[in-house]
Parts: structure tokens; sequence; C-alpha cells
């Protein structure tokens, strides 16, 4: 995204670039912690435990043992940053936990509206001489967003043409045919040059609405374009959003019609979204449910590593020269497989073996630009505990929690996790959901951060050298 | 071996009752703080050093005065007697001096200790660091029936800033222009700018100590350099304290015989101005609660 074409965003990126300088020196860095993930990835949890055992640890709780020991046991305190005059909504950790401690226990909703929220870590200085300017402070820039708007990203380099050419390759192929049967049938007989009626645009809208959501909900596919079809947002749904990819793109009457609405959405998803807060960050943590994918079978496998690549391809993680020159770029990105809790202790490398297949292209593209990657396997918030069940005359290593449907505890064995993505016969046994867990008994004031898996050791790898 | 089941199941186990109660991992009790993180401090080498001289100094000099004595002694019992309350008397002083410094130095600890506790959300250690300090404060001593009852760290703190610590703050802002008042007067009218910076330099730290005497500190010489260090080195403070400077210094300064001065006395009014701020860093850096 940024060029030469581009002066005014070069002109920002030098004016931050200097600023995060000016900060370094001063002892009061502010750092982006860009949290990628596709929705139902963990993003929220995450979030929320992230800040939870993070505050908890601030108090002289030892919930992230590992980042103490980063930090070298001289982080003296964190503090919430005050609200100023955001325009955007505080990304509301205290109601979370007090939804995810309570009697019967409730996850955090899908997310329908960007939320932010900042955290100053105090931090004393390494050595007694550093210890004369006093401690440092680090603020941490924290985001949550509605999962399914990150796909909008591919979309910012095509136009209306490509675009819908691209989605309506990818919607003939395999189960997602089956899926926009309707839809398909209905711009397949729409001859090039249709007039732009209203009522058709509707009509087209309303079946790639629903094919969509068939995919995502059904089929667990995550590779749906436009995002705020699926999650709309606050304001709700609004013209902008009704147009659907065309096998006639070019030319005037409908498809001019469509090609300015999404041209229009592209702008402001670009100027509302991606540009203020994904145009530059320097950590990222990339969250991707590997079971769940795994278990949705090997199309939603492969679209959900698709996805990912092509998130990865429109992100800027700098490495340019350009990029040098006005200090942007991701130092370090972590691609974490979330919720491991739901694999017994033995299976976690599995995991994260896994994942490290899944991620392959996203994270060369962020080793070639210069990042440092890593792959973690982590709970946000541990649910379960190891067990064993006897299966077919055989014991196996299983996770025990409880369901949060009905209450009632149960054992559950994941399958083996291949090291690498399986050959087609793995998928044989067909789609199967990982019922939702409990969350354990947490206290509701937080003061004690919640259980995890992981956590630490992936906080230390992200932002431990800043400490 | 035989291959693993395939595909995963879910196993319900009915002999348990209907409703399971949650997953327990004792998680409040394995994150409870063993000890209180207490950072390694390490010694530099010039501490070293500056240690290594005054224990030969001191060492050595006592040595050489205890021989001295025993001399003495053997030319007479009146000349040895002397020569031990002279020795008495010298090392005496320089103990007390020590001692105090010491209690300079342990009281701004307490300072310390008391912010870590706020910070770290400690309402014990918190209220019985207040209870301590305010029972050494004449203006603090009738809150202390109050601090015993507080039920919370938000409390005790509001119950400390809106009372005490407020009235210390007005007292250290007039000290502070009182001192500004002085500053801008001598820059104004000295012949030299490095008088001016003397000047300013001995007026600032007899500002800093008046400030923590004012809480209730007795910083001797090593107090003093360490408050010294922490008001002017606490670049959150000052960026803290500006906008309110400002506002104080233009008080001041929009006087119009002051205002005769305005271009000569540039310097001065800056001089002011950081007389101003440098209360106000002291006042924040004495404060038992931490900054917010
Ligand atoms: N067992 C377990 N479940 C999790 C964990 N994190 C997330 N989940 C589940 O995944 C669901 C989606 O998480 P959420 O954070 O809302 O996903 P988002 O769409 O990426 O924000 C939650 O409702 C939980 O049921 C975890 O650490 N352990
Ligand atoms: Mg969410």
């Amino acid at each position: 995204m940024a060029s030469l074409t581009d002066p005014l965003g070069l002109l920002r990126d030098a004016a931050m670039g200097a600023e995060q300088l000016g900060r370094g020196l001063l002892g009061q860095e502010r750092i982006r912690l860009a949290v990628t993930g596709l929705t139902r990835a963990g993003k929220t949890v995450f979030l929320t435990s992230l800040l939870a055992n993070l505050l908890a640890a601030g108090q002289g709780r030892r919930t992230l043992p590992a980042l103490e020991a980063a930090a070298g046991g001289r982080l003296r305190g964190v503090r919430l940053v005050p609200a100023g005059i955001e325009s955007l909504p505080r990304f509301d950790v205290a109601a979370h936990l007090a939804a995810l401690a309570a009697d019967p226990p409730a996850w955090p909703g899908r997310t329908e509206d960007l939320s932010t929220l900042e955290l100053t870590l105090e931090v004393e200085r390494r050595s007694w001489l550093g210890g004369l300017l006093g401690s440092r402070s680090i603020t941490l820039e924290l985001l949550d967003y509605p999962g399914e708007w990150l796909l909008d990203l591919p979309m910012l380099s095509q136009d209306f043409a490509e675009w819908s050419a691209a989605t309506l390759q990818r919607l003939r192929r395999g189960p997602r045919a089956e899926a926009a049967r309707d839809f398909l049938a209905f711009v397949d007989a729409l001859p090039a040059g249709t007039p732009d009626d209203e009522a058709l645009a509707r009509r087209g809208f309303i079946l790639y609405r629903d094919a969509l959501r068939h995919c995502r909900d059904r089929l667990g596919l995550r590779f749906l374009q436009p995002g705020r079809v699926l999650n709309p947002g606050p304001r709700g749904e609004a013209p902008i959003l009704w147009f659907f990819p065309l096998p006639h793109p070019e030319g005037s009457g409908l498809a001019m019609l469509l090609a300015r609405r999404h041209a229009a959405y592209v702008a402001d998803q670009r100027d509302n979204f991606f540009e203020p807060y994904f145009r530059r960050f320097q950590r990222q943590a990339v969250l991707v449910d590997v079971l769940g994918a795994l278990h949705a079978g090997q199309e939603a496998f492969e679209d959900t590593a698709e996805a990912l690549a092509a998130i990865a391809a429109a992100l800027r993680y700098g490495g340019s020269w350009l990029d040098r020159l006005t200090g942007a770029g991701v130092d370090r990105a972590a691609f974490v497989a979330t919720k491991a809790d739901h694999v017994p202790g033995r299976q976690r490398d599995a995991l994260a073996a896994l994942l490290g297949a899944l991620v392959a292209a996203p994270q060369n593209r962020a080793e070639g630009a210069g990042a440092a990657t890593a792959v973690h396997a982590i709970a946000a918030i541990r649910c379960t505990e190891d067990d064993v069940v006897t299966l077919e005359g055989r014991p196996v290593a299983a996770v025990r929690g409880v369901l949060l449907r009905d209450g009632r505890s149960a054992r559950i064995y994941p399958g083996e996790v291949p090291l690498r993505p399986p050959e087609p016969g793995f998928w044989d046994h067909g789609f199967f959901e990982m019922p939702e867990f409990q969350p354990p008994r947490l206290d509701a004031q937080g003061v004690s951060g919640v259980p995890h898996l992981g956590l630490d050791s992936l906080l230390a790898w992200l932002i431990g050298d800043l400490l | 071996m035989s291959d693993p089941p395939k595909g995963p199941r879910v196993i319900l186990e009915d002999d348990q009752p209907q409703i399971a109660p949650r997953l327990d991992f004792g998680w409040d009790q394995a994150v409870v703080p063993v000890v209180p993180p207490n950072p390694p401090s390490r010694w530099s080498g010039f501490g070293r050093a500056a240690a290594g001289v005054v224990v030969l100094g001191l060492g050595l000099g006592a040595l050489e005065a205890a021989n001295f004595t025993a001399a003495q002694f053997t030319r007479g019992a009146v000349q040895g007697w002397l020569t031990l309350g002279v020795v008495v008397a010298g090392f005496g002083l320089i103990a007390s001096a020590g001692w105090a410094e010491l209690r300079g130095l342990l009281s701004i600890r307490a300072v310390d200790r008391a912010r870590a506790a706020f910070a770290r959300g400690d309402l014990e250690a918190a209220r019985s660091e207040a209870l301590r300090w305010a029972g050494g404060m004449a203006e603090a001593a009738p809150l202390q029936p109050a601090l015993r009852q507080v039920g919370s760290i938000a409390e005790l703190r509001a119950l400390l800033e809106a009372g005490p610590l407020a009235g210390l703050e007005t007292q250290a802002n007039a000290l502070g222009r009182a001192a500004a008042v002085q500053a801008f007067a001598v820059t104004a009218i000295s012949p030299s700018p490095g008088l001016d910076a003397l000047v300013f330099a001995w007026r600032g730290v007899r500002l800093v100590r008046q400030v923590a005497a004012l809480h209730g500190l007795r910083p001797g010489l090593a107090g003093t350099v360490a408050l010294l260090r922490r008001t002017v080195f606490d670049a959150a403070a000052v960026a803290a304290t500006d906008i309110a400077v400002d506002a104080a210094a233009r008080a001041l300064l929009s006087n119009k015989l002051l205002e005769q001065f305005a271009g000569e006395a540039a310097a001065g009014a800056l001089a002011a101005r950081r007389m101003l701020r440098l209360a106000r860093v002291a006042a924040e850096a004495c404060r038992i609660t931490p900054p917010r």
C-alpha cells in the first residue's frame, strides 16, 4: 500500500516514524499489536484474557510467568490508559469477564463493531544508571473488530471486474456451488448490459447474502467477501453493500451500478478500517482456530489457508527501502493456534506443527519482509483438563470439560491431530463441530486474571524484547 | 499396534449428575505472589569504588586514631583522656551525620514502599504505610481513624488526596511561587548568566528540601540527591505538570511591574517557570500515592 504514488501516506509514515523514535528515546514507546484472525478464531476472548492477565500481573499476581521472566522481574505496574476523546467504543474487558464468570457463563457475543483499548506497562530500567531516568512506559494499542471484515483487505487491490471474476470462480468450486446454487442460477441468467433495475439488484444481493451465510455457518468457510454483508456493523445494512459479483461485470446498466457500489464500499473500508488501524503496526498475532478448520473438512481447511494467505498478501509488512526510511514495518509476527485446550497436552505440539503447515504462505510473506515469526499453540481461557477414554478397546488421550449448552460434563476425543495437512482419506468421517465449553470458575473482578495455556510464552515472544 | 480410532467424538458421562460443577484449576491460589517483587539492585563499578574509598578513609582513620590514642595514654593519663574525647567527638559527629543521612534515605524509601503498595492494589500494605505517614504529620493525624476503616484502595487514595495531600500541594505551590519570584528577581538584576545558574541551582536545591520537609521527609544529602534525580528526570511527571505550570506562571508574571522587565527578563521568566515546575514535581515525588 505504501508507494511513491501515495505521498500523503508516505508523509504520515515518516511523521509516525519520527514520533516513534522520539518516544523511544524518552522511554515512552507506543506499540500497536495487530490481532488478526478470521471469524470465531478467538480474537475477542484472546484480548479479554490478555488484558485480564496483564492487569493482574501488574498487581503482582504471577499470571504470566514467562513474560515476567522476559522482563527480568522489572514489570512495575500495568494500567489501562484512561478514556480520552476517542470516537470508537472502548473494548469492555470488565463486562466480558463478568459474563464469563457469571452463572450460567456466557462467551462474548459476535463482535459487531470496532473497539479499542490501550494499556501502559510500567517497566523499571535495566541498569542503575538507567534508573536515573525513571521507569519506562510501553503503551500497547489493541483493537477488536469483526473477523469477517478482514477479508475485505484483499478487495482493496481489485476493481469490480477482477473481483467478480475471482469471486465467481471460487463460488463455483466444490460445496460452495451447491450452497450458492440459486444465486449462480440468477446471475448466469443475467445477460450483458442488463439495465440497472433496483428490484434485480436487491434480489441478487439477497441471494448472494444467503449463499455467503450458508457458506459461513454451515460449511465453516471463511473466504467470503464482502465482509460487511455477513456482519454489517452497528449501522446495519446500507445500499453501499448491495452489490454482488457479475459474470459480465463491464458495461453500463446493472454492472455500472454494482461497480459503483463496489468502489464506494472498498473506499469506505479502506478509509474507516484499514488505513487507520492496519496501515502501521509493529507486532502481529495471527489467530487461527486450527482444530475448527480441520474438523470442518478439507474444503474449509484449504479455504482457511487461502483466506489467511490472501490477507497476509494484502497487509503491509514493510521491508522495502521506503519502509525502512520511514521506519514502518512489522518486527514480529506470531502465528497462534487458539483453543489449544481442545486437545490433550500431548497433542499441542502437533497442533502447532499443523498450524505451521497451514500458514506457510503468510509466514513466508512476513519473513520475506524481515519480520521474525514463530508458531504457538495457546488457550486464552483454559476450559478443559486432560483425561483418558477407552475407544474401540484401547485407551486414548482426551479432554474433559463442562458443556456450555447443558452444563453436563463430557469427555472429548479430538481425533489424532496430524502434523501436516492430511491426506484426503483423513476427512472421511465427515463434519464434526467441537462443542463449546463452559469457562472454568473465575472470579468476577478479575483480580487474579484467568487460567490460560501458553499465553505467557506467546507474550514473552511478542513483546518481551520491549520490556 | 493398531491405528488410533478415527474421527473425533464426544463421550457424555452418564454416571455424572446432570449439572456438573464448573472446572476449578485453583488458579486464584496458584497466582498469589510468593515474595513481593524485589528487583536485584546492582552495584555499579563506580559505586563499589566509592564505597571502598569511604571504608579505607574511615577505617584507616579509625585505626590511626586508636593507635594515636593508645600512644597518648603511654605519655600520660590527661593527654590520653583528652585525645580519646576528641576522637570520640569527631567520629560521633561523623556517625550522627551518617545516621541522619540514612534516615533521610529511609524516609524516601518509605514513600516508595507506599507507592508500590498503591500501585499493586495491596490494601493492607498501603493502609499501614498511610497510617505510619499520617502519624508523623500534624495535618494528617486526625485522619487516622478514617484510614483504619476504608475498604478499598480507591477509597484510601481518595481520602488522602482530598484531605492532607491537597493541602500539601497548595503549600508546595506557595513555596514554588516564593522561589519563583526570587529566581526571577535575581536573574533580572544579576550581572552574569553564570551567577544566575549558580543562584538557580542553590535555590532549587533549597526548594526541593523545603517541599520534602513539608511532606514529612528529612532528606539528608543523599536523600536530596535522590529526590533531585527524580524531580529532574521524571519526564512523564514533568510533561504532566507543564500545563499547570503554564497557567501559574502566567498568573504570577502578568503583573504590571514585572511586565516592564519583559524584554530583558525573558531569562528571568524562564527561571521562574522552572522553579514553579520544580516545586510541583518535587511535591509529586514526595507524595505517598503514585501519580495518576
Ligand atoms: N475452550 C476454549 N474455547 C475458546 C477459547 N477462545 C475462544 N473460544 C471459543 O471460541 C468462540 C469464539 O471466540 P471469539 O473470541 O468470540 O472469536 P472472534 O470472532 O475471533 O472474536 C468463543 O465463544 C468460545 O466458545 C479458548 O481459549 N478455549
Ligand atoms: Mg470477536
